[in-house]
C-alpha cells in the first residue's frame, strides 16, 4: 500500500505564540499538535485486493496440504464399546447393569489393524456428552491441597466432595471424585502387549501441580462411588491416569490419554481387548470409545486444520480470480471525481 | 442566612431579578463596623478566601466517587461488581472489578488533576496582595487576609479584592472609572462616585479615623443593585450601586481609592452570580446511548436463552455433577425455575464485557486531547494579530462540530469586524466623503464595472477615522456653503456622547473608551475635523477647538454637561444638554434618521428630503447612519423641564420609564445638522469562509439586530444571498401594516399582521415547493423581519415557517432580539432536529450560542461575555472551516471509529463467551481466566483504540477544506448509522464464530507427538491469544493513516499479552503452563497464523468491494490525491480559494444582471448594556464562571505587578 511520508508542517511564519521548538522530541510534539505526523496512508484498491488474495492462496494451500499429509499419515482405530458391552439381560436398562456390583463388568472387543502402524502407538479413551466443562465440574478441586495434600484444609472450593465421615477427601472435589476407571488390556495373538502408562501427563502437570508427597486419603469412601479408586501408597505425582482427568476438557466430546503401546502394530492384526467396563456413562446417554492411533509431528488426526487452510486458500484464489475478472470487465477508475457524490447527482444538488 | 444582627429590619422590598430565577432577600441587614474588626467579630463574615474547588482533601474520595456512580454505566458495572462477589457468579470478582477500579481511577485521577488546578488559581488569587489600613499605615495582606470593615486601598490598573464602598480618590469630586469587563464584558469605563461626606480619608492617618456603621442589604447576586444606609457621626447617608466596587473589577484613570470591605469571598456580588453552566451532550454520545442500550437488550437476550436452558439442561443424570438433594439452588435439578433464574444472574455477570467499560473513559481521554492539543494548539486557528489561539471550553461536543448543518450567525462583530469607520457624512445638504465601501466595489463589480480606487492625499486614516475629503479637513469646512452648520455638526459629534479619554491629552496619544465603536468613531471624527474632547469630568466635557474664529487659532473650550438623556433600543437616540461658557444653552441630539425626523421642527424641508435621498445612498453602500439634531434652549425652559427631570431621575419607581417620557418633552423641535455614516468592515476572509462552508452542505442563517437593508447588504457582501437567488422577503415595513398601524389599535395590529404573515408565508412555501419541483430551480433565500418573525414563531404557523426556512439555502432575521435569535435557533434544533452552531460575538448573542448545540464565540474585541458562554472560541469567523471541516470532521471520524470499534471488540469476545455456553450446559462456566477477561478491555486492547481516536485522518487538513463537500459525509452521520453498526456487529458475529469454532475443533485429539491432550484452559488460552491478535489487527484495517504510533500500540498490546501470559501462567493454578505447554506444538503457530487471518478476510474483501463498488467521497479524494505528499502550508489553501469553478463562474454571469436597489438608510448604532438586559431578563442569560473571572484577573494582574517591580 502506498507509503507516503507527511510532510512537516511549514508554518512557521505564522508562529508567535505558539513556538515551534527545535530538537526532535519537540519536533515531534509540535507535529502532534499540528496533527500532521507522518503516516502511511493505506488505500485498498482492486490490484491491492487481488494481489492479496492471491498471495494468500498461494501460501495457505502448501501450508494446508503439508497439515492434512500430516493429519492423513495418522492412522486411527475407533471402537465404541459402551452399548455392545452391556449383557443381553440389561440391555434394557443400562444403568441398573452399571450401579450392580454383582454383575461382572469385564467386556472383549476385537480390533482389526487395517495398517502398519508404528509405535508408539497411543490408547485413548473418548467420551461424549460427558461435561466435564460444566460450572459445577470445573470448580471443584482445590489445586492447593492437589500439591500440598492434607497441610491444605481449605476444600471449600471442593463441594460436594470435600470430606467424607468428617475427614477430608485427598483428592477433593467432584472432578477427582468421578475418575475415569474402564480399564484395558490388549492381547495380540496370545502375547499381551505392553501398555506403558508412564508418562502420558504434561510435565508441568506432573511436578508442579500434583504432590510429590500428596498421598490420596480417605477417597472414595463414601457411600456414593463417583469413579476409579487410587492406590492410597502412590503420591499424586505419580497418579498420571489422575492428572491427565483432570485437566478437565474444553468441550463435552473429549479424548483422553490412557497409554501407550510401544510395539509396532502390523497390517491385519487382530487385537483383543479386554476392558473392564467400570464407567458409568449409561445414566446421562454419554458414549465411550476406545482410540487406538499413531500420532505425527502435529498430534493425532485431525483434518480440520488441513481442510481449513486448502478451503481458505482455494477461496482466496477464486475469489481474487473473479474480482480479477470484474477489475479488467469493468474497471472503475481510481480517484475520478465523477464518483464523488456531489457531482453524481449534478450541480443543482 | 444566619447573620442575624442587631437591628430588627425589615424586609427590603427590592426584588432581584436575575439569571431567570428570583433570589428572596434575607429579612435582614447586615451591619458592619467599618475599621473595627472587634466590633465585627461576633458577627463572623466570611473570610475573604474563595475556593472554587469541587473537593477538599476528605471529601475528595466519596463525593468523588458519587459523581462517578452517577453514570449508568459505572452503576453497571458497580452492580457487575457485586454479583461477580456471590457465589453464582462464574468468575473471580477480580474480572469486574479491575477494570471498573481502573476506569473510576483514571477518572479521579482527571478530576484531581482539574481540581487541583483549579486549587492552584484560587491560591493565587487568594494571595494577592492588598494594602489595608493596619495602625494608620497601609500594610500588604493577601486577598485571603482581608475582612468584612477593613479600609483598604487599591492603586490604579489593580483589582478590587472583595465589593467595596468608596469612600475616597485622588481624582477630584470623589470619582473614579472602573472597567467591568471581567463582570459583564463591557470595555467601557464606568464612572463610580464616592459619598461627598467621605470624600477626605484617602490618607492613612485621615481613613484611621473613619469610624462609620454601615447597614446594606445581605449579599445576593445581582450585579447592578446595591441598597444600604452609610451612618457617620450620627448622620445616615443612603448608599447606591454607585458607592460600590464590585470584585473582580478594575481601577482604571485614578491614582488609588480608598475603600471599605463590605461583601467578602463567596459572599461578592460576583461569585454569587456564579452558575454552572449545563453541559451539553452531543448528538453522537446521545445516540451511543442507544447503541448501549440495544446491547443491553441483547445482552438479557443473551442471557435469557442462556438460562432458560440452564433450566432445561439440568437433569440428576448427570451424576458425576453430584446433583442430588443437597445441591444448591443454582444447580437444584427439582427446581428448574431456580435454577433458570439464578443461571441469569451468573451469565449476566459473564458477558457484563459486551458493555465496553472503558468507552467512557476513552472517549473522554481522547476528546480531551482533540481539544487541548489539537483544536487549542492549532496554528491554522492562530489569529496572530491579537495573539488569540482558538479555545475549545468544553471536549463534549468535538465530533458535533463535524454535524453541523445549520450555523447561526451574529453579523456585527462576527461578520463584521464591529471596526467602525467614520467614513462620510451629509452636513447641511451636502455630502462628504469620497470613498467607496467594499460592498459598494462589491456590487460593481458584480455589475461588472472596474473600480479604481484612488486614494487622494488628503485622505485620513486612522482607528475609526477613514475619510477621503478635503473640503472638511483643516480648516477649510470654512469655505463651504454653510459653516455654521458644519460647526454644529462638529460640536455635536465632539459633545453629544457617552465617552471617556484615556492618556495623554494630545491628540495622537489619546484613546476613547466607549460603549460602542460608533461612538469612538464620531469623537474620532470630531478630533480629526478640529474639535478634539480631551477631558471629561462629571460635569464638564473639554474641547480644544481649531479654526472656529480664524484659520489656525486653538481655542480650549469647556462646555458644562447639564443632562445625559442616554441612548437605548427604544428611544433610539442620545442628547445631551450643554451650557457653552457664555451661556448658550444647547441639546444636540443623535439618533435613528426615524426618530430624530418625527422630532424636527417645521420647516426645512428641502433639506430633510436631501438628507434623507443621502441616508437612502449611504445605507445601500452599507454604512451605518446617525442623523445629527440641535435644538437651542431657553434658561427658563430648560430650568422648568430639569425640575421634571430631576424629579424623575429620583422616582424609585418605573424610572427608565419616567426618564423616556420627561426626554421626549425636550427632545422636540429639533434641527436637523446632518448625518453621520460609520462603515463596518467585513471579517478577513468571511466571504470565501461562507462560500465554503455552503459547499459543505452547511446552511448559514444570519440573525442580526440590524435594519433588514442593512442585513440584506452584508448578506450580498458575504455571498449569503446573490442575485442567482429566489428571495423571499417578510417585512412588516409594508403599506399595508404601517396603515393599520398608524390607527393605532394595538389588537388590531397584531391580527392582521399576523393575517399578513401567514398569508405571506403560504405564498412563499407554494412559491418555494414550485421552485423546488423544477429540476434545476432558483437557490431559495428568506428575509424575514423580527416583528413579523415574532408572529411567524407562534405555534400555528411554526411549521410552516420551518419548512419555508428549512428549503431555503440562505435566512437573513433582521431586527431581531437575543430572544428571537434563541427562538429561531430552537426552532431548528427542536423542530428539524437538526444540529445547530451559533457563532456570535456579543452579549446579545448568549442566549442564541446557550440555545444552540455547539455556540461558538468570538473572542475579540468587544467583551468576553458571548465567549463564556461558548462552547468554543475563535478569533476570526473564518476560522470556522478550520473548526468544522478539519476539527469536527475529523473528532467526527474519529469518535464514530472509536465507539464502533468499542462495540465492534467487547461484542466479538462476549459472543466467544457466549457459544462456549452452549457446550457447557448452559452452566455459565467461563471460558477465560478472569484476569484475561479483566485486563481485555483495560491493557489488550485500549491502547490502540485512542491512537485511532488521535491521529485517523482520511485526508488532510488543507484536502478537507479543498473538498468541503466532504462534510456532508457527516450531516447525513454517514458513519454511524445502524447500518454501520450493523455490519460491524455482523463482522463480530462471524469472527466469534471463527474464533470459537476453529479453535475447538482443531484442539480435539492428541496436539503433540507424544499424543498428549489440551484441556479447558489451553483452548481457550489459544482462542483468547487469537482473539487479541485479530482485534488488534482490525484496528489496523479500519485506519485511514497509519502513524509509527499505531505500530507501536499495536505490536505493543500483542506483545503485552503475551508477556502478561507468560509470567501469568508461572503463577496461577489453572492455567499454569498453558502458553509454555501451546508453544511447544506446531499446532499454536499454525492455528495463530490460520484463525487471524481468515477472522479478517472476511473484513479485508468488505473492504475491498466496498471502495470499489460504493465508494465514500472520501475514499475518492484520498485515491485522487494518492501520490501528493501531505500538504498541510497555507500556500496550498489560497490557491484554493481563488479557483473558480465552472459553476461559480455563471453565477458571476448571472449576478451581472441589474438588480433592484434598495432603499434603506442604514441606521444602526451598538448599545450592548441594554441588549445584555434584555438577555438577562428573559432568563437566558449566563454569567461567566467565577474562577474564569477570578483567573482572568489573576493573570491579566501578574504582568502588571511585574513591571512595577
Amino acid at each position: 500500500m502506498d507509503v507516503d511520508g507527511g510532510s512537516t508542517s511549514s508554518d512557521s511564519t505564522r508562529v508567535r505564540s505558539i513556538p515551534i521548538h527545535s530538537g526532535q522530541c519537540k519536533a515531534f510534539l509540535s507535529q502532534f499538535k499540528q496533527q500532521s505526523l507522518p503516516a502511511c496512508k493505506p488505500v485498498l484498491t482492486p490490484a491491492w485486493v487481488i494481489a492479496t488474495l492471491l498471495l494468500l492462496g498461494f501460501v495457505f494451500i502448501p501450508i494446508g496440504l503439508v497439515t492434512l499429509h500430516a493429519s492423513r499419515g495418522v492412522l486411527e482405530i475407533v471402537d465404541r464399546y459402551d452399548a455392545d458391552c452391556v449383557p443381553e439381560e440389561f440391555k434394557g436398562n443400562k444403568a441398573s447393569y452399571i450401579k450392580d456390583t454383582s454383575v461382572p463388568k469385564n467386556c472383549t472387543r476385537i480390533l482389526k489393524v487395517h495398517k502398519y502402524m508404528k509405535a508408539p502407538i497411543y490408547i485413548y479413551y473418548q467420551l461424549d456428552n460427558y461435561y466435564q466443562n460444566h460450572r459445577r465440574y470445573v470448580k471443584s478441586r482445590s489445586d492447593q491441597q492437589l500439591l500440598h495434600g492434607l497441610k491444605y484444609n481449605d476444600t471449600s472450593s471442593c463441594k460436594p466432595e470435600e470430606s467424607n465421615n468428617g475427614l477430608p477427601v485427598v483428592p477433593c472435589g467432584l472432578i477427582a471424585w468421578s475418575l475415569f476407571n474402564d480399564t484395558y488390556t490388549f492381547i495380540r495373538g496370545t502375547a499381551e502387549l505392553r501398555v506403558n502408562r508412564k508418562n502420558i501427563a504434561w510435565k508441568s502437570d506432573r511436578d508442579h501441580k500434583f504432590g510429590k508427597h500428596v498421598y490420596p486419603f480417605n477417597f472414595q469412601n463414601g457411600t456414593l462411588i463417583g469413579g476409579g479408586k487410587l492406590d492410597p501408597n502412590i503420591p499424586l505425582g505419580d497418579q498420571e491416569d489422575l492428572i491427565v482427568w483432570m485437566r478437565t476438557s474444553a468441550l463435552p466430546s473429549f479424548r483422553k490419554i490412557y497409554g501407550r503401546i510401544e510395539e509396532d502394530l502390523e497390517a491385519d492384526d487382530v487385537i483383543v481387548v479386554h476392558l473392564m467396563n467400570n464407567y458409568n456413562t449409561y445414566s446421562f446417554g454419554g458414549k465411550k470409545k476406545l482410540v487406538i492411533s499413531t500420532s505425527s509431528w502435529l498430534g493425532g488426526r485431525n483434518d480440520f486444520l488441513g481442510v481449513a487452510y486448502i478451503f481458505v486458500g482455494s477461496s482466496a484464489i477464486i475469489l481474487s480470480l473473479v474480482f480479477l475478472l470484474l477489475h479488467v470487465k469493468n474497471p472503475r477508475p481510481y480517484g475520478d471525481t465523477a464518483y464523488l457524490s456531489w457531482n453524481r447527482k449534478g450541480i443543482s444538488s | 442566612m444566619t447573620r442575624d444582627v442587631s437591628l430588627t429590619g425589615r424586609s427590603s422590598t427590592t426584588r432581584t431579578v436575575r439569571l431567570g430565577r428570583v433570589q428572596p432577600q434575607a429579612p435582614s441587614h447586615r451591619t458592619i463596623y467599618c475599621n473595627d474588626r472587634e466590633a465585627n467579630f461576633p458577627i463572623r463574615f466570611k473570610g475573604n478566601s474563595i475556593s472554587t474547588t469541587k473537593y477538599n482533601f476528605f471529601t475528595f474520595l466519596p463525593k468523588g466517587l458519587f459523581e462517578q456512580f452517577r453514570r449508568v454505566a459505572n452503576c453497571y458495572f458497580l452492580f457487575i461488581s457485586i454479583l461477580s462477589m456471590t457465589p453464582i457468579s462464574p468468575v473471580n470478582p477480580v474480572t469486574n472489578v479491575v477494570p471498573l477500579s481502573l476506569v473510576l481511577l483514571v477518572s479521579l485521577i482527571k478530576e484531581a488533576f482539574e481540581d487541583w488546578k483549579r486549587f492552584q488559581n484560587d491560591m493565587v488569587i487568594n494571595n494577592g496582595p492588598v494594602e489595608v489600613l493596619q495602625d494608620q499605615k497601609w500594610e500588604t495582606v493577601p486577598w485571603k487576609k482581608l475582612q468584612v470593615g477593613d479600609i483598604v486601598r487599591v492603586k490604579q490598573d489593580g483589582f478590587f479584592p472583595a465589593d467595596l464602598l468608596f469612600l475616597a480618590s485622588t481624582n477630584p469630586d470623589g470619582v473614579c472609572y472602573i472597567e467591568t469587563a471581567n463582570l459583564d464584558g463591557e470595555t467601557n469605563l464606568k464612572i463610580r462616585k464616592a459619598l461627598e461626606r467621605t470624600w477626605d480619608y484617602s490618607t492613612p492617618e485621615k481613613a484611621a479615623e473613619f469610624k462609620g456603621e454601615v447597614q446594606c442589604e445581605q449579599p445576593n447576586n445581582s450585579l447592578y443593585t446595591f441598597t444600604g444606609n452609610l451612618i457617620i457621626q450620627k448622620q445616615t447617608l443612603p448608599l447606591s450601586p454607585n458607592q460600590l466596587l464590585l470584585r473582580g473589577c478594575s481601577l482604571r484613570n485614578t491614582e488609588y481609592i480608598v475603600g471599605a470591605v463590605i461583601f467578602t469571598g463567596h459572599e461578592t456580588k460576583v461569585m454569587m452570580n456564579s452558575m454552572n453552566v449545563p453541559s451539553k451532550r452531543s448528538t453522537l454520545e446521545r445516540k451511543l446511548d442507544k447503541l448501549i442500550l440495544t446491547l443491553f437488550g441483547s445482552l438479557f437476550l443473551m442471557c435469557l436463552i442462556g438460562a432458560i436452558a440452564s433450566g432445561i439442561f439440568i437433569n440428576r443424570k448427570y451424576h458425576y455433577l453430584g446433583l442430588d438433594e443437597g445441591a444448591p439452588t443454582e444447580f437444584n435439578p427439582s427446581n428448574r425455575f431456580g435454577v433458570a433464574a439464578l443461571t441469569l444472574f451468573t451469565l449476566i455477570t459473564l458477558y457484563s464485557t459486551i458493555i465496553p467499560i472503558s468507552l467512557y473513559v476513552s472517549i473522554e481521554m481522547i476528546k480531551f486531547i482533540q481539544c487541548t492539543q489539537f483544536i487549542n494548539k492549532d496554528l491554522h486557528m492562530y489569529h496572530a494579530e491579537t495573539n488569540t489561539a482558538a479555545l475549545a471550553r468544553t471536549s463534549n461536543l468535538n465530533e458535533e462540530l463535524g454535524q453541523v448543518e445549520y450555523i447561526f450567525s451574529d453579523k456585527t462583530g462576527t461578520l463584521t469586524r464591529n471596526l467602525m469607520e467614520f467614513f462620510k457624512c451629509s452636513i447641511g445638504g451636502e455630502v462628504y466623503g469620497f470613498g467607496i465601501t467594499e460592498i459598494e466595489q462589491g456590487g460593481a463589480e458584480r455589475n461588472g464595472i472596474q473600480v479604481q480606487v484612488h486614494k487622494s492625499v488628503s485622505a485620513v486614516h486612522e482607528k475609526g477615522f477613514n475619510f477621503d475629503d478635503s473640503r472638511l479637513m483643516r480648516g477649510a469646512w470654512r469655505n463651504e456653503p454653510d459653516p455654521d452648520t458644519c460647526k454644529e455638526f462638529f460640536r455635536c459629534l465632539a459633545i453629544c456622547h457617552t465617552v471617556l479619554p484615556e492618556g495623554d491629552e494630545s491628540p495622537e496619544k489619546i484613546t476613547y473608551q466607549a460603549a460602542s465603536p460608533d461612538e469612538a468613531a464620531l469623537v474620532t471624527a470630531a478630533k480629526n475635523f478640529g474639535f478634539f474632547f480631551y477631558r471629561r469630568t462629571p460635569t464638564m466635557i473639554y474641547v480644544r477647538e481649531s479654526h472656529v474664529e480664524k484659520m489656525g487659532k486653538i481655542l480650549d473650550v469647556a462646555y458644562e454637561i447639564l443632562n445625559v438623556l442616554e441612548f437605548n433600543s427604544t428611544r433610539k437616540r442620545q442628547s445631551v444638554v450643554c451650557r457653552y461658557p457664555d451661556g448658550r444653552l444647547v441639546l444636540y441630539c443623535k439618533g435613528a434618521d426615524t426618530v430624530i425626523y418625527e422630532r424636527l421642527a417645521d420647516g426645512n424641508d428641502d433639506l430633510k428630503k436631501i438628507t434623507r435621498g443621502h441616508l437612502e445612498q449611504f445605507g445601500s453602500a452599507g454604512l451605518r447612519t446617525l442623523c445629527l439634531a440641535y435644538r437651542d434652549l431657553s434658561p427658563e425652559m430648560y430650568e422648568s423641564w430639569n425640575e421634571k427631570f430631576i424629579q424623575a431621575k429620583s422616582s424609585l419607581r418605573d424610572r427608565e420609564n419616567k426618564l423616556d417620557e420627561v426626554a421626549e418633552l425636550i427632545e422636540k423641535e429639533l434641527i436637523l445638522i446632518g448625518s453621520t455614516a460609520i462603515e463596518d468592515k467585513l471579517q478577513e476572509g468571511v466571504p470565501g469562509c461562507i462560500q465554503t462552508l455552503s459547499r459543505a452542505g452547511i446552511k448559514i442563517w444570519v440573525l442580526t439586530g440590524d435594519k433588514m437593508e442593512t442585513a440584506i447588504n452584508i448578506a450580498y457582501a458575504c455571498n449569503l444571498i446573490n442575485n442567482e437567488m429566489k428571495q423571499f422577503i417578510i417585512s412588516s415595513e409594508t403599506d399595508a401594516i404601517r396603515e393599520v398601524e398608524n390607527r393605532g389599535d394595538q389588537v388590531e395590529i397584531a391580527c392582521f399582521i399576523k393575517e399578513e404573515v401567514k398569508k405571506e408565508l403560504k405564498r412563499c412555501l407554494e412559491e418555494a415547493q414550485h421552485c423546488l419541483s423544477t429540476v434545476s430551480g432558483p437557490k431559495l433565500a428568506l428575509v424575514i423581519d423580527g416583528k413579523c418573525l415574532m408572529y411567524a414563531l407562534d405555534p400555528s404557523l411554526r411549521v410552516m415557517l420551518l419548512n419555508l426556512s428549512l428549503n431555503c439555502s440562505s435566512v437573513v432575521c433582521c431586527r431581531v432580539s437575543p430572544l428571537q435569535k434563541a427562538q429561531v435557533t430552537s426552532l431548528v434544533k427542536k423542530g428539524a432536529r437538526k444540529i445547530t452552531l451559533s457563532i456570535g460575538d456579543g452579549a446579545n448573542d448568549v442566549s442564541m450560542i446557550q440555545a444552540a448545540h455547539i455556540g461558538v464565540g468570538i473572542s475579540g474585541l468587544e467583551g468576553m461575555q458571548a465567549v463564556m458562554a461558548s462552547d468554543f472560541a475563535i478569533a476570526q469567523f473564518r476560522y470556522l472551516a478550520d473548526l468544522l471541516l478539519v476539527h469536527g470532521r475529523w473528532s467526527y471520524l474519529r469518535i464514530c471509529k472509536v465507539i464502533t470499534y468499542f462495540f465492534y471488540k467487547n461484542l466479538t469476545f462476549t459472543l466467544t463467551q457466549f457459544w462456549f455456553t452452549f457446550h457447557t450446559g448452559f452452566s455459565g462456566q467461563r471460558f477465560y481466566d478472569d484476569w484475561f477477561q479483566s485486563l481485555y478491555n483495560v491493557i489488550f486492547t485500549a491502547l490502540p483504540v485512542i491512537m485511532v481516536g488521535l491521529f485517523d485522518k482520511d485526508v488532510s487538513a488543507s484536502l478537507s477544506k479543498k473538498y468541503p463537500e466532504l462534510y456532508k459525509e457527516g450531516i447525513r452521520n454517514v458513519f454511524f448509522k445502524w447500518r454501520v453498526v450493523g455490519t460491524w456487529a455482523c463482522f463480530s458475529v462471524y469472527q466469534s464464530l471463527i474464533f470459537y469454532h476453529f479453535v475447538t475443533t482443531s484442539s480435539a485429539g492428541g496436539k503433540n507427538s507424544s499424543g498428549r491432550i489440551f484441556g479447558l484452559w489451553d483452548v481457550s488460552t489459544m482462542a483468547f491469544t487469537c482473539v487479541v491478535i485479530t482485534v488488534n489487527l482490525r484496528l489496523l484495517m479500519i485506519c485511514n493513516s497509519i502513524t509509527r504510533w499505531h505500530y507501536i500500540s499495536v505490536g505493543g498490546s500483542i506483545l503485552a499479552w503475551f508477556i502478561f501470559i507468560f509470567v501469568y501462567s508461572i503463577f496461577r493454578e489453572n492455567v499454569f503452563f498453558v502458553i509454555y505447554v501451546l508453544m511447544s506444538t506446531f499446532y499454536f503457530y499454525i492455528t495463530i497464523l490460520l484463525v487471524p487471518i481468515v477472522a479478517l478476510l472476511g473484513d479485508f474483501i468488505y473492504q475491498g468491494v466496498q471502495r470499489w463498488f460504493f465508494p465514500y467521497d472520501y475514499q475518492i479524494v484520498q485515491e485522487i490525491h494518492r501520490h501528493e505528499p501531505d500538504d498541510n502550508s497555507r500556500a496550498g489553501l489560497l490557491e484554493i480559494e481563488n479557483q473558480l469553478t465552472p459553476h461559480e463562474e455563471r453565477s458571476y454571469a448571472i449576478a451581472q444582471l441589474p438588480r433592484e436597489i434598495s432603499k434603506h438608510t442604514g441606521f444602526a448604532f451598538d448599545s450592548p448594556g441594554y441588549e445584555s438586559f434584555f438577555a438577562a431578563q428573559l432568563g437566558i442569560y449566563a454569567p461567566q464562571k467565577p474562577w474564569d473571572v477570578a483567573r482572568r484577573a489573576s493573570v491579566r494582574s501578574r504582568p502588571k505587578t511585574s513591571k512595577k517591580n
